[in-house]
């Protein structure tokens, strides 16, 4: 079998046009009978060539018939629906191989970005940048702090429950030992979650303060020596 | 090195119907496209006509004809004999024209997509290397509270430098207003206000740039 690229155009030489016919007919039969096997559907074909007068035809005349009488039966719009011809077909592929491209362009553009800001933090110059690049590296940076702001968040916010629960944990030891304490309880009890949470951190931090949403984030066991490291000029 | 594979590629396939009925659907999709492929390209090659009519799983039907499908139906069930009249072999010749420029119109789209995809990767590869350099470059969930926070830091530094060189950009001219959309010739528009509105895919990309980081 010959893998050489076919220019798709009318074979001039008469013979090696009549061998490709016999080749490919074949080919397209066996191709048409495998699709209906694999997916268990109805289909027939009807192929006329100029060297028969009467078509070549599969499954069988018969099955074509039935085949067509089933299609005849369906309304116009479901049978024109999908109909197409060498250049809607065509057409068709062009369209999708444009949205192909498309894509793979935009998901380069989007890996190329990421490398420029990636390499704009090592002091990497902007020089070499045109207003285009600039803005798209603008946006990519913009989508990056987004989603470190959240993960920011999440951590600390995992840190709270962690610490409340450490603290709910110890302080309930505190309770059940210390006499004073227990007058305590049934307040404790009747507060809800939240309230619970925020009095344990307040219990083992008292003068913190609790900021949760914003730039203004700070962990509940006094590690605010971490801010003083890098300039704070931006935290408002 | 070991490369990850995309799909499981050539295989053989047994002749029965698929059990799996996820697969089945892409195979009939694929399949029923290169079907209609092969057949466009015997017709084209060999001056062949045809019509190929497939229900799909779905109860849809799909049909391929040339020079299209109700012409080769009637004649197939006798309505028109074979019909040869000079205008009908000018539309043909007229459609065949046609057909040859989307035939390389196509080919244009598959080369450049086949382009595309190698530059997609060349850029893969080169992330993977710079990586154990670059911890930033690792993704958000795998950094340390302490990373994120120097990281925010040095993005939003990052972010004051690019305002500034674009705003030096747009003073020494080398952009013309015109570029900007929406906005009155010889306008020059402070560039935060501008890039707040601006979505950077919607715009034709530009390829042109030069510098290190291609």
């Amino acid at each position: 079998m010959t893998r050489k690229k076919v220019k798709l155009a009318y074979i001039t030489n008469d013979s090696a046009r009549k061998a490709t016919f016999k080749k490919r007919k074949k080919g397209l039969m066996k191709k048409v009978s495998e699709l209906s096997t694999l997916c268990g559907i109805d289909a027939c074909a009807i192929l006329y060539s100029p060297y028969d007068s009467q078509p070549e035809v599969w499954p069988s005349p018969l099955g074509v018939q039935r085949v067509l009488a089933h299609f005849k039966k369906m309304p116009e719009m479901e049978q024109s629906k999908k109909m197409v011809n060498q250049e809607s077909f065509l057409r068709q592929r062009i369209a999708k191989g444009n949205e192909q491209l498309k894509k793979q362009r935009k998901d380069n553009r989007e890996k190329e970005i990421t490398q420029v800001m990636y390499q704009s933090l090592t002091g990497k110059g902007l020089q070499n940048l045109n207003i285009v690049d600039l803005n798209d590296l603008g946006w990519m940076i913009d989508q990056n702090l987004k989603d470190i702001h959240k993960r920011i968040e999440s951590l600390n916010k995992e840190a709270q429950s962690q610490a409340a629960a450490a603290a709910a944990a110890a302080a309930g030891q505190l309770i059940k030992t210390g006499g004073k304490v227990q007058e305590e309880k049934p307040a404790f009890d009747s507060m809800d979650a939240i309230q619970r949470q925020q009095w344990f951190v307040d219990l083992v931090n008292p003068n913190e303060q609790m900021g949760f949403a914003g730039d203004d984030m700070m962990l509940p066991f006094g590690d605010n020596n971490h801010n003083a490291l890098w300039p704070n000029g931006f935290f408002p | 090195m070991a490369t990850v594979r995309k799909s499981k590629g050539r295989q053989k396939v047994e002749m029965t119907k698929m059990t799996k009925e996820s697969n089945l659907q892409v195979t009939f999709s694929k399949r029923r496209s290169g079907l209609f492929k092969k057949a466009s390209e015997l017709c084209t090659l060999c001056g062949a006509e045809t019509a190929i009519i497939v229900f799909s799983p779905g109860k849809k039907v799909y049909s391929f004809g040339h020079p299209c499908v109700e012409s080769i139906l009637d004649r197939f069930l006798m309505r028109n004999p074979l019909p040869n009249s000079g205008s009908l072999q000018l539309f043909e010749a007229h459609r065949t024209t046609n057909v040859r420029k989307l035939n390389v119109q196509l080919t244009q789209v598959v080369n450049q997509l086949e382009g595309e995809k190698k530059r997609g990767e060349a850029l893969t590869q080169m992330w993977k290397a710079c990586k154990p350099q670059c911890w930033w470059a690792a993704p958000i969930e795998e950094l340390s509270l302490e990373q994120l926070e120097l990281l925010k830091v040095s993005l939003e530094d990052l972010r004051r430098k690019v305002a500034r060189q674009a705003d030096e950009l747009m003073i020494e001219g080398k952009n013309p207003p015109a570029f900007f959309p929406g906005n009155s010739v010889g306008t020059i528009v402070p560039y935060a206000e501008w890039m707040a509105g601006f979505d950077p895919y919607s715009h034709k990309y530009n390829f042109g740039y030069g510098g290190p980081f291609l």
